[in-house]
């Protein structure tokens, strides 16, 4: 027998994919209509699904804050029914097709997505477009959904990292469009009538507005004449009125925001800031910069758990919108370690706005994003995800292509430097959890700390109470 | 103009997963997948070892070993696997169930080679310290309590394991007990691995961008050179007793936000010829809004926020759960009559036809949609090839739900769906 080797074998040549080439054209009644066809042949296994999603480009940040949870609401209501099937019949009829049909409101965008199987595709994308174009707001729906809505929140409410996030937002934008809670509050979804939510809908789901992306197992040709088909005849309810005009986000402030939840089982920590818009020139490097910070092998994994072993994970997330949204870093922590693991997060960044990472650094992080791209795209849900995603905010279809070379070319400067810019300068700190073991701690490390209990909590406030 | 569609056939063909299937002399089976769409590779190790077969007094231990395999071998440093997927543009993970710990790692398919060797490589020898050891035991009971304690509804699967089998060791769950971690010594450990980690106990899948030949050799090289150690794997040989009364069980903690119930009903095994209409009657009562609990119980009477249906199928006899979180100010006992008269109605009504038409396209769609992945196609192999001793009963399952005919439904909702064959469990606020 021949010895095993004792190294790793090197890599072979580089393989590279064939992406779909998206083609666009517009309907008269102005809707943008994206689409592809997805790739297959010889050892290359079909899937016999086709997906398609369709944007509003107004989204929950566009609501009126005392209105806060319309935009969710209105898109929960969305598949509870339309004008022909109600919606025990709509949801037997996307189930007897095996159909997808889901709605979700974002903070810039209200996505309708539907997927099937190749021969429940037409009828499933029928459904859908009733959906967008005709939908019931049944009254007795909005009465149920806006009683499960306020009960859902106690569950959110419950878990301290889905708590930290709310707080998060408010701390971060506070009167401003994204620092409301788009998941509303009990006070602000009791106040909610069914006419706001038909005026919600009215103003946004609208063709010249919207977006549609269709594609998997269909020819383009055959996609854009099923657009056509199915939304050719969508025509506005109304005349389109303007939207709020918004505050403006305070200004970047360190400070640390605590909740107190003495029954929560661990703390959660959020440190971040107001960073970037998504087509700020800067997106590429602080994306990559954010893949530096993040994931098992990122910076903040390795300080907070693999060195220190403070926490089961730790991460960062850049939220890049139409306008500049969060950069956040986030772990969850014993009670005990919360001084330790602030301090720790805090160096992290500091470190990488200071240092440009090295090459090889470099060469490994940008590997993740490049990899995490071609899976995002393996299936058709990925492919019409990420295409809806650049045409919400602008970006080239030729992203598709031209993303992996982008990523490829940014330097370990370019990373420091947004760093610096965007991710670093005065972060706040926000943390829910059992405050009596940690606060004297914090306090003595940090000049500007608030303490929330979280019987006062609000998150319909600006100020949180 | 003509409907774009109707030019394309009706019918729903679905590709077989075409699968290579070959057992190395040492007893590893390996199956391999060559698929050109996307230039990346999935290589899935599951090894016969779960929960179940955790030693006594050390619960927890096929969960802590899923970590420890992450700290290094002889050839390789710690953290060897996450720098040779994380840091090369793939991921990797593993998993624990009752029955499999399966290691998955999705690579750029020019780093399959690479990949391979270091599978192997942790398969013929792992290197446990006290240092390490020590370190990964506090990081399981991290998730221990982050994902059981912290979690609103964290303990509920841990009792619904534990009070539905008396004997079995399915009763002991998988994440295990913090005490039992903090007694295992490094032998316990070293011990566990000869026993388990050894390649006629493991099935290794490959799916994606390769080449079969070269992926073929390189497998020889380097899981052909490891060794068959004498002996034979352990089996869990005990058979939980039939159950003859209902049992229930009630907790109360601070952390939960609204009472929640479980029925936990003994079912067959996953190769039993009853497990496909066991799956159809999960389908039939949880899933979608079209699904008999939705109407019923969230959508009609609104008298629970969630309720769910989980045809827990295992290698060895597992569990038909029904689950229900009760909506805000409404009584865990309306909500639990609810409950019950779709169960009476399962057993004393035929299923029409349409809803059996129905509840066959989610399925066949569900699955359709679990294997547009490489990593999906993988994990249909490993777990037919672990549960099931049957890979290639991932191009029969949809055929087997095809023929489950309504008069099966009434038959199995009545052998399986008793009071007396159910452990109940009250989830309430303190």
């Amino acid at each position: 027998m021949t010895a095993v080797r004792t190294t790793p074998p090197p890599p072979g040549p580089v393989r590279r994919a064939e992406l779909p080439v998206a083609a666009e054209r517009r309907l008269a009644n102005g809707l943008r209509v994206i689409a592809f066809e997805q790739r297959t042949g010889p050892k290359a296994r079909g899937t016999p699904l086709i997906a398609a999603q369709l944007l509003s480009t107004l989204g929950a940040a566009n609501e009126d804050a005392s209105r806060a949870g319309v935009a969710a609401l209105c898109a929960a209501l969305l598949t509870q029914g339309t004008q022909t099937h109600d919606a025990t019949a709509f949801a037997q009829a996307v189930d007897s097709l095996g159909a997808r049909i889901d709605a979700s409101a974002g903070a810039d965008a209200t996505v309708v997505s539907v997927s099937a199987t190749t021969p429940a595709f037409a009828a499933a994308f029928a459904l859908m477009r009733d959906v967008v174009g005709a939908p019931a707001f049944a009254a007795s729906e909005f009465e149920r959904l806006r009683t499960k809505a306020i009960g859902d929140l106690a569950l959110t409410y419950s878990n301290p990292s889905a708590l930290a996030r709310l707080v998060t937002n408010r701390v971060a934008f506070g009167s401003a469009p994204y620092g409301h809670p788009i998941s509303g509050t009990r006070t602000t979804l009791a106040a909610l009538t069914r006419d706001d939510i038909v005026a919600y809908a009215a103003r946004t789901l609208r063709p010249e507005r919207a977006i549609l992306v269709i594609g998997g197992d269909i020819t383009t040709a055959d996609a854009f004449a099923l657009a056509e088909a199915t939304f050719g005849g969508w025509q506005p309810a109304a005349p389109s009125a303007n939207g709020v005009h918004p505050d403006a986000p305070p200004a970047p402030r360190a400070r640390v925001v605590v909740v107190d939840k003495p029954d929560a089982g661990r703390t959660a920590l959020v440190a971040g800031r107001i960073a970037i818009a998504r087509t700020d020139p800067s997106f590429i490097s602080a994306t990559v910069a954010t893949a530096v910070l993040s994931g098992y092998s990122g910076r903040l994994n390795r300080e907070i758990r693999v060195k220190r072993g403070l926490s089961y994970g730790a991460g960062a997330q850049l939220i890049a919108r139409r306008e500049p949204g969060v950069f956040i870093a986030s772990t969850l922590i014993d009670h005990t370690k919360v001084d330790e693991a602030t301090t720790v997060t805090l160096d992290v960044l500091q470190q990488l706005a200071t240092t440009a990472p090295d090459d090889a650094e470099m060469e490994r992080r940008k590997a993740t994003l490049i990899g995490g791209f071609y899976r995002g795209i393996e299936t058709t849900d990925g492919i019409v995800g990420t295409l809806g995603e650049y045409a919400l905010y602008g970006v080239p279809l030729g992203d598709l292509q031209d993303y992996v070379p982008q990523i490829e070319a940014t330097s370990g400067e370019a990373v420091r430097a947004a760093t610096a810019a965007s991710f670093a300068p005065d972060p706040f700190v926000v943390l829910v959890g059992n405050a009596s073991v940690f606060i004297e701690a914090i306090r003595s490390a940090h000049a500007d700390v608030t303490v929330i209990p979280f019987a006062e909590l609000d998150l319909a406030r600006p100020e949180l109470r | 103009m003509t409907s774009p569609v109707t030019s394309r056939a009706a019918a729903l063909t679905v590709a077989p997963i075409d699968f290579v299937d070959r057992t190395l002399p040492n007893g590893l089976r390996v199956l391999l997948v060559e698929d050109h769409r996307v230039p990346s590779v999935s290589v899935n190790v599951g090894y016969r070892v779960g929960g179940k077969d955790d030693p006594a007094g050390r619960s927890g231990f096929a969960h802590l070993f899923e970590h420890l395999m992450f700290k290094g071998t002889a050839n390789t440093a710690t953290e060897t696997i996450d720098r040779l997927t994380e840091d090369v543009g793939g991921y990797n993970n593993a998993f624990t169930t009752e029955d499999i710990t399966n290691y998955y790692d999705v690579v750029p398919a020019h780093f399959c080679e690479t990949i391979l060797w270091a599978e192997a490589d942790r398969l013929a020898g792992l290197l446990v310290n006290e240092a390490n050891f020590h370190t990964e035991r506090d990081v399981v009971i991290g998730e221990y309590d982050q994902r059981i304690l912290a979690e609103p509804y964290g303990m509920l699967d841990e009792l619904v394991n534990r009070e539905a089998y008396t004997v079995h060791p399915y009763r002991l769950g998988v994440i295990g007990d913090p005490e039992n971690l903090r007694a295992a010594t490094l032998a316990d450990v070293m011990h566990f691995h000869d026993t388990y980690y050894r390649p006629d106990n493991a099935v290794l899948v490959v799916v994606g961008d390769i080449d079969l030949d070269a992926t073929n050799a390189w497998i020889d090289r380097y899981f052909g050179a490891i060794a068959l150690p004498p002996g034979a794997v352990p089996r869990v040989g005990i058979v939980e007793p039939p159950q003859t009364t209902e049992r229930t069980y009630t907790y109360r903690a601070a952390n939960v936000p609204l009472p929640a119930l479980e029925y936990a009903y003994h079912i067959p095994a996953a190769t039993d010829p009853d497990a496909p209409a066991l799956d159809v009657l999960e389908t039939i009562l949880g899933m979608g809004r079209s699904s008999r609990l939705y109407r019923s119980l969230v959508y009609g009477k609104q008298l629970a926020s969630m309720a769910y249906a989980n045809a827990d199928l295992r290698q060895q006899p597992g569990l038909f759960g029904l689950r229900i979180v009760v909506s805000a100010g409404k009584e865990l006992a309306d909500a639990r009559a609810a409950l019950d008269v779709e169960l009476a109605r399962l057993s004393d009504e035929p299923v029409g036809e349409d809803e059996l038409v129905r509840v066959k396209t989610q399925i066949a769609s569900a699955v359709i949609r679990s294997r547009q992945t490489y990593n999906g196609m993988a994990l249909a192999l490993v777990r037919a090839a672990v549960e099931r001793d049957d890979p290639g009963a991932v191009n029969a399952d949809l055929d087997r739900y095809a023929a489950v005919t309504a008069a099966d439904l009434q038959r199995v909702a009545r052998a399986y769906l008793r009071d007396e064959n159910r452990t109940v469990i009250e989830y309430l606020p303190a």
